[in-house]
């Protein structure tokens, strides 16, 4: 069980979630940062960029991976019309509004996919769904391949245009201080909607590629949400860089522990992970406090 | 609000009409459940509001103290306790875990408080899926068969639900209850005018826990059959939260009210749309958020301002009992 060969096994398709992770994770990470709001409807556009994909797949016979560039600029827009109904009237009260206006909109969205398309279990299969390649003498499937590579591509144009671009600077100085942003001309109001915008067009992409792995129905997203808190607690909370790491170490720590436990335990690891980093990473957690009482 | 003095005496009116219900229809099955289930929401979420109204902790992971305490009174009842008997213990078992998790995570503050709640609720549903020698796993655990009547379980949810008012009240009325609120305001003032902030909040906690805890118990009774997937289910922690969010957070009547409005909505609904209530919830939580933070109770009193003392005092509390 512990062979080298084994190890070497587990440590891949840790690298390979990794990124899965990763990728599911920044749009929560985006809108955390920007506008401290906890985006509770994130795995509620998680889902419907899952469904959406489908909806592709069976009309035009769009491969999952083109449905999830496709996804990007619809849930986009939609997140920018859900922060200019909704979130941008409670941003200024309590924070835990936020969090409960949202939580009330994964309700509406979850039940409304559920009126749409029914509860079973939906599942795209695609020509190379059961492929896999040798790789170093190693199995991967091809699925988790594509995820990775399209993963890693996504997340590298991101940081190249949060940190080259006008929007992206501007971003990333209203992460850092929105009074100062305010103060150097950025119109924060409007960094605001494009973050959330952001964010959300993320969970419509990550949905997308997901399909590609898993079935999913109109609960889908509630795990993968609560994991995503665990890697942006993990990553620091207001480093957007730190979701990559957060995503590792969830990954790897997941990976390596099935070797200890059973399999269905496996998800008790991330929500242990979440409450003991949010309790005791003492720079997440100190941060936070102080930004929250200005 | 002014009618808060006159809210038990009024809720002891309220109690002794709805007691009234399985003697004048002894019969009626359909009405007597439908009471048990709402008392046994109007409870928790009464309990629930202690913490979550008063002292603005929202958690969303009360479903493990009504799993444990479901789990506490099955055990024991398979051991061969009286039903009565076990309830008290299944309060106390959910108290002491709430203790246990309350300590760290109460250090947290507003939504890092509610995350953190989701993540402990969760794992311990799936820790309870896998201790399957215990809890029965996924084949859940099938409970003596031999039970008291409808109108019993009606009548003695009636009291729990009546009980937990009654703390709620003492408690909003209470210096703890002060305290709870100041530190709901502004924790750090609360602290520096010497509020034992910790204290309180994990007494909140544990009080609400322990009530929670013992309706878990009354429901593994009266269904006589537990399921992890059920009792710890992420939906019997979002009821709570919903329940007393549209009814009115923080407020006496608020959760009594939501709880009669979640039942008889979910109830009706149910029939014709299985899970649709949960997207008239979401609209009505967005709504309330937006426009009425107060909830029903806020919008009554707006409603009929001339009148908002008679409403809270009187119709709300009939209207609550009507749709009961």
């Amino acid at each position: 069980m512990f062979s080298a060969e084994n190890l070497i096994s587990v440590g891949i398709a840790a690298l390979l979630t990794a990124g899965l992770y990763a990728i599911m994770s920044y749009g929560l990470a985006i809108i955390y940062g920007v506008m401290k709001v906890i985006n509770l409807s994130n795995a509620g556009f998680l889902m419907l960029g899952a469904f959406l994909a489908l909806v592709y797949f069976q009309r035009w016979h769009l491969d999952p991976v083109l449905g999830a560039f496709v996804n990007l600029p619809i849930f986009f827009a939609a997140g920018w019309i859900v922060h200019r109904l909704l979130v941008r009237r409670v941003v200024t009260a309590l924070p835990i509004a936020s969090l409960l206006l949202l939580f009330g909109l994964w309700l509406v969205l979850q039940n409304l996919a559920l009126a749409v398309w029914g509860g079973e279990d939906q599942s795209i299969i695609t020509a190379y769904t059961y492929k896999a390649l040798p790789v170093f003498g190693f199995r991967i499937p091809v699925t988790r391949l594509i995820v990775f590579g399209v993963a890693l591509v996504v997340l590298s144009i991101l940081h190249f245009a949060l940190g080259h671009t006008y929007l992206g600077k501007a971003l990333r100085a209203t992460v850092q201080d929105p009074v100062a942003g305010l103060l150097v001309g950025i119109d924060t109001e409007q960094i605001n909607a494009m973050a959330f915008g952001l964010g959300t067009a993320f969970a419509g992409f990550a949905g997308g590629l997901l399909t590609l792995l898993f079935s999913f129905n109109p609960d889908f997203g509630g795990t993968f949400q609560l994991k995503s808190f665990t890697i942006i607690v993990l990553g620091g909370l207001e480093n957007l860089a730190g979701v990559t790491v957060g995503a590792a170490i969830l990954a790897f720590a997941e990976s390596y522990a099935v070797l200890f436990m059973r399999a269905s335990l496996q998800n008790v690891i991330a929500y242990a992970l979440l409450v003991v980093a949010l309790i005791v990473m003492p720079g997440g957690v100190a941060q936070l406090l102080s930004r929250r009482r200005t | 609000m002014p009618a808060a003095r006159a809210s038990l005496p009024s809720a002891f009116g309220l109690v002794l009409l709805l007691a009234l219900v399985p003697v004048l229809a002894p019969g009626n099955i359909t009405l007597l459940n439908l009471g048990f289930l709402t008392f046994l929401y109007v409870a928790q979420g009464v309990a629930w509001n202690i913490l979550g109204g008063f002292a603005g902790y929202v958690s969303f992971g009360y479903a493990a103290f009504y799993g444990l305490g479901a789990y506490t009174t099955a055990l024991l009842w398979l051991a061969g306790w009286p039903p009565l008997l076990t309830y008290p213990a299944a309060g106390l078992v959910a108290a002491a875990f709430s203790l246990i998790v309350g300590g760290p995570t109460l250090r947290l503050t507003g939504p890092y408080f509610s995350i953190a709640t989701i993540g402990v609720g969760e794992a311990m549903r799936i820790l309870m899926l896998n201790l399957d020698r215990i809890t029965g796993g996924a084949s859940g655990l099938n409970l003596p068969t031999a039970v008291p009547s409808k109108a019993w379980f009606y009548l003695l949810a009636l009291l729990i639900a009546a009980a937990a008012f009654t703390v709620a009240a003492l408690v909003r009325r209470s210096p703890f209850g002060l305290g709870l609120q100041a530190l709901r305001m502004d924790l750090e003032a609360a602290e520096g005018l010497g509020v034992r902030t910790a204290l309180f909040k994990n007494l909140a906690h544990t009080l609400s826990a322990f009530i929670v805890g013992a309706c878990g118990g009354l429901y593994a009774t009266y269904l006589q059959f537990v399921h992890p997937d059920t009792v710890f289910s992420f939906t019997q922690s979002i009821s709570l939260v919903l329940i007393t969010l549209i009814g009115g957070i923080g407020t006496l009547w608020g959760p009594v009210l939501g709880a009669a409005v979640f039942y008889a909505v979910q109830d009706y609904l149910q029939t014709s749309y299985p899970t649709f209530h949960l997207l008239v919830y979401g609209v009505l939580l967005i709504l309330i958020l937006l426009f009425e933070p107060r909830g029903l109770v806020g919008l009554a009193g707006r409603l009929w301002r001339p009148l908002a003392a008679a409403v809270s005092r009187g119709q709300a509390g009939a209207g609550a009992g009507r749709t009961g």
